[in-house]
């Protein structure tokens, strides 16, 4: 099936339709949310969903290699230090998140990262290079965030998704996003 | 690797800036709900604001004469009530029941009560049914301190605390009432005061979280780079 897919599609329209089709869940699951009703089921379910684009895909490809994996750990842990830092420095208290959101929300996180620096940033490198697929993951990233926040935050995301793409190149790695995103995700 | 690492720098420096400039800065796993409507806006909410909108339904009566089960939100999804089957007395004629939730400009003085929310009111055309409830949903902005609790009152007055039956999502609050009414989330106007206004509930995760982040780098990440240099620095004196 893949490889029929990879036939009939070129590298770079498998790589456009890969980001719209990443772009697209995400709108599917914030417009989903707009009823109040059933939102954490809907939060994991946009999450497992976004994952699902990972499938059939090599671990080494999306940067999910076991290599050192401690590193990469580690430096997901400096990532969301850095992602937070804003807020700790400033920071005047929030909602608590409840343990059914805890859990969506890492499934959301987790599937970010695999869509945008993971699928799409593997689609972008091949049929671009590495600066069009910092670019590009990082744009698909902002715009799958067009409707979820006020226009004032996309830059903030937008910075957000170029840091996590710098780091997927720089280290290869999609571990330390993954770590970085959930634990952002989980504390603020 | 040089190359790697400046780029890996810049993109901090960059991101830094960007989440500087708002407030609380990068905010995903839960977006951050649209900004809030409000009747009356607070000052730093006037130029931007849009007015709150209402919600109408009608719930039919079922099969076993009982008026069924329904959720009714306002349009902009700021408040919403929720009931089960026969929460509502059956009209004779067992007509549908029409419920409105309507935002109020005009209410009660909430005396030591501070509200954080607009004021919905509730009305029916056919009462609640005794023993019965609703369950009353309002959203609050992400941009002031979070109510403790949801506050009522009914005809001229006055309020009462209705209670807080736990987050149903971020930056919405619910509580049951067992009767119609107008419904607000709030805070005692007494709670304590920070930099930034009340404080009156949240985590203190953040700080706490980026403490440990730096914790973990500093005594963990920092020797193993260092271990690693030296197995390197050794695998080329070998070689």
């Amino acid at each position: 099936m893949k490889g029929a897919l990879a036939l009939l599609a070129p590298v770079p329209v498998r790589a456009a339709g890969l980001t719209a089709v990443a772009v697209a869940l995400e709108w599917a699951r914030v417009l989903a949310l707009r009823t109040p009703q059933w939102q954490a089921l809907t939060l994991l379910a946009g999450g497992l969903a976004l994952c699902l684009l990972g499938v059939g895909r090599r671990p080494a490809e999306l940067g999910l290699g076991r290599s050192r994996l401690l590193e990469r750990l580690i430096g997901g842990v400096a990532l969301a230090g850095i992602l937070l830092l804003p807020a700790a420095v400033r920071w005047g208290g929030g909602p608590a998140l409840a343990p059914e959101f805890a859990v969506a929300a890492a499934a959301v996180s987790v599937g970010e990262e695999i869509a945008f620096r993971g699928v799409v940033f593997a689609a972008l490198e091949q049929a671009y290079g590495p600066a069009v697929a910092i670019a590009g993951s990082s744009a698909a990233w902002t715009a799958a965030h067009a409707l979820s926040h006020p226009l004032p935050f996309l830059p903030a995301v937008a910075a957000a998704g170029l840091l996590l793409g710098a780091w997927r190149w720089a280290m290869r790695d999609l571990v330390g996003p993954i770590v970085g995103h959930v634990i952002a995700d989980l504390a603020l | 690797m040089r190359v790697r690492l400046a780029v890996l720098a810049a993109a901090v420096v960059a991101y830094a800036v960007a989440a500087w400039a708002v407030a609380p800065g990068f905010y995903d796993g839960i977006a951050p709900p649209q900004p809030y409507r409000w009747v009356s806006p607070p000052p730093q909410f006037r130029n931007s604001n849009q007015q709150p909108q209402s919600g109408h339904q009608t719930v039919k009566v079922g099969a076993t004469g009982k008026v069924d089960p329904a959720s009714v939100f306002t349009q902009d999804g700021q408040a919403a009530i929720a009931f089960t089957t026969g929460a509502f007395v059956t009209p004779p004629d067992r007509s549908p029941v029409s419920i409105d939730l309507r935002p109020q400009v005009v209410f009660p003085d909430p005396g030591p009560t501070h509200l954080s929310t607009n004021v919905y009111c509730v009305s029916s055309s056919s009462p609640l049914a005794a023993g019965q409830q609703i369950l009353v949903t309002l959203q609050y902005s992400d941009q002031l301190p979070a109510p403790a609790d949801v506050y009522g009152y009914q005809g001229s007055g006055p309020w009462q605390k209705i209670g807080n039956t736990g987050t149903a999502a971020p930056f919405y609050i619910s509580a049951r009432s067992d009767t119609l009414g107008c419904f607000a989330a709030g805070y005692p106007a007494n709670a304590a005061q920070t930099a930034q206004g009340p404080r009156v509930s949240g985590g203190q995760a953040v700080p706490i979280v980026v403490a440990l982040a730096i914790l973990v780098v500093v005594l963990a990440g920092i020797p193993l780079a260092v271990l690693r240099r030296r197995g390197a620095g050794d695998e080329d004196e070998e070689g």
